[in-house]
């Protein structure tokens, strides 16, 4: 529902269609049948946030609930903001067109590090007090969730609450709570105080920070009754747990533009750079069934004519292929095709090649991280370079010409020899095509070799790592075009300033939140986009708050410190971290969940992979 | 097999979204609706559907029209249109099945209601510009085409015109050429009154019906 205000600067910007809601399956109430109104925010476009599952799931299991009305709203791009600001338009959410600051809640969900300003920027937009303590009502809650809540600290003074975890059963309790204060006439204050304590709620304002003299850490001290330590929420059962029949279905194309079905959550792997890999353990499955019959209803209801298997390795679902037989026996008579995205280099089998008919000739991609094998063993990716070869020429003999191989540099303990093993992967890769015997005539082959520079996140056994500084980050890109001698690589890399600011924010501290709302006053936004990114304005605005970001970004923390997210919990200890950061420097690798219990911690929540049966206890 | 038009109205929300879009829309409405719908045969077969004469992005459309082949001829136009309206976002809306009468090619003209004005301007002044602007001999605007700025005069593809000034707004009545040669978007008069006034208004735009070149109504 747009207003007459909004019509009349749609045609005035790029793809309007963002900006006027009314799709197919979108919810619509009547507000007066609704106790509690949440804006459900994703601080990125329209396009890249219609295509996030979790608001999906989110928005279609709030709506359920009578009482309440989820809208969506996304941020503006900045031809938009321009015109809205303008014409002094306010933020407004899709669904009734109301303006963001009559809703009771205000929900972000934060993907990734570079949104923070698009989320302090969309409130901006919607005239409500970027500062926590600034907005004293009980109204206009600002929530936040998602992976990046897993350290909170560098936007705490923003956010009245984090979600920690997933958001399917804590949101639903908190919303229920907030409902029953406002009933009952209580104070922002007291609704927050009780907030606390529910298990996986993080409310900011209710602890102090001590600092050392060194700017590190001392201590958390909680107040008015709140945990010590914050536990993640989990969904135990993912066959019983929630998932929409239902999806919104977009009137412009989107990024992802199809069906989503995810298979499980976790992963079994631990890489040591992943983030994902630790905070969503245990793993735990859907059954076969149950996927089936979700997809199922998701094809029908959308129309969509592609379903996509998500999951953090889709080739680690254990009944992976008795499920592709499963939905072939329906999806051709329906006319839907299974795509299968997140396929590891040893998960690439003809058994499964041969189940997705779909998978276009177009491009490959494999994900091998670093170039050679004690590399690999560092970050503990068990992937092996006979591997790789074997899965590209089984790619080749099946008539692929093109493969994308995804790496990263500025990991720990590597050296310039180590990154110019890279090029050399590249190389052996363009080798074994020509060694093909069964390779498609006539025609050249293509490898794309993409470097990103390494961020170290919390929650990992890196966690205490530094970042390569950028110019030794320009140094490794350097290295590597020179070591490339072919003409059959296009080599291409990641932006080390972007990389340097996601370092800074992924492990800061509350001293940051100065910095955030300075940017914020001077109108940063889209810093994950390169047409508005700049690190010299980032430079600028730390200078004059007094901030190092080199001390976030590249400073080695010792084992002792006191990190800002200590007092937040995500299952994994903190010894099996130190233990596995240990292994790193000694090149060991672990093996994966399914091969032997590692004692991560995870099993404590008594679901998932820990308790599966393994085939060595057989 | 049987050629059926489907004819819609495309307006609200689904007035911001472009041709490409409207497609997508569509071919997924198709396959949501379980319609027995005529695929094509090539690597990656789709329902098939073309339109006659698409839609620009911001125009409202009142009587739109695509064409599909049914692959069961006994399917009655109401069914067809009750299904496609259960898989449609609310800013499209079918209301017509027919048989094709003409071919889609014989479209060449085109009538659009357009309503112009801003808060600043009168619509008497408004109406008296465009007044102006469509008696010259020639108006030439410049057309951003593939090969780079041409200079076209849009003159001779204005077939008829009229004019009424209503309270905050004018309303121009215009019958447009329109189709694969000769076509003239109802936003090159608002380009042409700026050149020539000075002056860029709000414009509501609606296309009303298409005709052949015998201004029979297109059906």
């Amino acid at each position: 529902m747009v207003s007459k205000e909004v019509e009349k600067l749609l045609l005035k910007v790029q793809k309007p269609g963002r900006y006027v809601g009314g799709e197919l399956n979108e919810v619509i109430k009547d507000k007066k049948d609704v106790d509690v109104r949440f804006a459900f925010c994703f601080p990125d476009t329209y396009e890249v946030g219609m295509s996030h599952l979790g608001m999906k799931i989110l928005y279609s299991q709030f709506n359920e609930v009578p009482y309440i009305w989820c809208e969506r709203v996304f941020a503006p791009w900045i031809d938009m903001e321009e015109e809205m600001r303008r014409h002094n338009i306010p933020l407004y959410a899709l669904e009734s067109g109301d303006p963001v600051s009559d809703f009771d809640f205000i929900g972000f969900t934060l993907q990734y590090e570079l949104s923070y300003t698009n989320m302090l920027n969309m409130l901006k937009l919607s005239n409500v007090p970027i500062k926590s303590c600034d907005r004293r009502e009980l109204r206009q809650i600002v929530a936040a969730g998602g992976p990046c809540a897993c350290n909170p600290e560098p936007i705490a003074d923003f956010v009245d609450l984090f979600f920690i975890g997933e958001g399917e059963e804590v949101d639903l309790e908190v919303i229920e709570l907030f409902r029953k204060c406002r009933e009952q006439n209580k104070t922002k204050e007291e609704f927050l105080t009780l907030c606390a304590r529910i298990e996986g709620v993080y409310v900011p304002s209710l602890y102090d920070v001590e600092y050392n003299d060194d700017g590190t850490i001392s201590g958390y001290t909680p107040k008015n009754g709140a945990p010590a330590v914050i536990h993640k929420r989990l969904i135990k059962d993912m066959n019983t747990s929630y998932y929409p029949d239902n999806f919104v279905v977009p009137l412009v194309e989107i990024v992802h533009d199809r069906a989503v079905q995810e298979i499980f959550r976790g992963c079994i792997r631990g890489c040591r750079f992943c983030q994902a890999g630790f905070i969503y353990r245990p793993v735990r499955e859907k059954s076969p069934d149950v996927i089936n019959a979700q997809c199922k209803a998701l094809c029908e209801n959308t129309g969509y004519d592609e379903v996509s298997l998500s999951s953090l390795s889709s080739s680690d679902y254990s009944q992976i292929v008795p499920l592709l037989d499963k939905l072939n026996e329906w999806s051709k008579d329906e006319r839907a095709s299974i795509s299968l995205p997140s396929l590891r280099v040893d998960g690439f089998t003809d058994d499964i090649m041969n189940k997705i008919k779909t998978v276009r000739k177009s491009g490959l991609t494999f994900a091998p991280e670093a170039g050679n094998q004690r590399m690999r063993d560092v970050i503990n990716k068990n992937v092996r370079e006979d591997e790789l070869l074997q899965t590209c020429a089984t790619a080749f003999e099946g008539g692929w010409t093109t493969v994308k191989l995804y790496f990263m540099i500025g990991l720990p303990t590597e050296t310039l020899d180590d990154v110019a093993d890279i090029a050399n992967l590249g190389q052996a890769v363009v080798d074994t095509y020509y060694k093909c015997p069964n390779k498609p005539k006539g025609k050249s082959v293509r490898v794309t070799v993409s470097a990103s520079s390494f961020v170290p996140k919390p929650f990992t056994p890196f966690q205490w790592e530094p970042q390569d500084t950028i110019p030794r980050l320009h140094e490794k890109q350097q290295h590597i075009k020179e070591s490339i001698k072919t003409r059959k690589i296009q080599f291409n890399y990641h932006d080390a300033d972007t990389s340097y600011l996601e370092a800074v924010f992924a492990r800061g501290d509350r001293k940051l939140c100065r910095a955030m709302e300075l940017a914020c006053e001077r109108g940063f936004h889209f810093d994950g986009w390169n047409d508005c990114f700049s690190l010299d304005k980032w430079l600028e605005i730390f200078d004059e708050c007094g901030i190092d970001p080199a001390f976030y970004a590249n400073r080695r923390r010792s084992f002792d410190e006191v990190l800002p997210w200590d007092h937040i919990d995500y299952g994994v200890t903190k010894d099996y971290l130190i233990k596995e950061c240990k292994k790193a420097y000694e090149n060991t690798t672990t093996p994966h969940c399914r091969l032997k219990c590692n004692n991560c911690g995870a099993a404590r929540y008594g679901e998932g992979v820990c308790f599966e049966k393994r085939k060595s206890m057989v | 097999m049987k050629n059926v038009r489907v004819w819609f109205k495309k307006d609200y929300e689904c007035r911001y979204i472009s041709h490409l879009d409207l497609n997508r829309c569509m071919l997924r409405a198709l396959h949501k609706s379980k319609l027995p719908i005529w695929h094509t045969e090539g690597f990656n077969p789709h329902p098939f559907a073309t339109f006659p004469l698409p839609l620009s992005l911001g125009f409202r459309g009142l009587n739109e029209c695509m064409d599909i082949r049914l692959e069961d001829e006994n399917y009655s136009f109401e069914e067809i249109i009750s299904k496609l309206n259960e898989c449609l976002p609310r800013g499209i809306c079918v209301f017509g099945v027919t048989e094709p009468v003409m071919k889609a090619g014989k479209v060449a003209y085109a009538d659009f209601t357009i309503r112009l004005g801003d808060e600043a301007t009168s619509s008497r002044i408004v109406c008296e510009q465009l007044n102006k602007l469509l008696s010259f001999d020639k108006i030439e605007i410049e057309k951003h085409t593939k090969k780079g700025i041409k200079t076209a005069d849009i003159k001779p593809g204005i077939k008829s015109w009229s004019l009424e000034e209503k309270f905050d707004f004018a309303e121009l009545n215009v019958i447009l050429a329109a189709g694969s040669s000769d076509n003239v978007n109802p936003n090159l008069i608002i380009t042409a009154l700026e050149k020539y006034f000075g002056k860029a208004y709000d414009a509501d735009i609606t296309r009303n019906e298409l005709y052949d070149s015998e201004m029979n109504l297109f059906r």
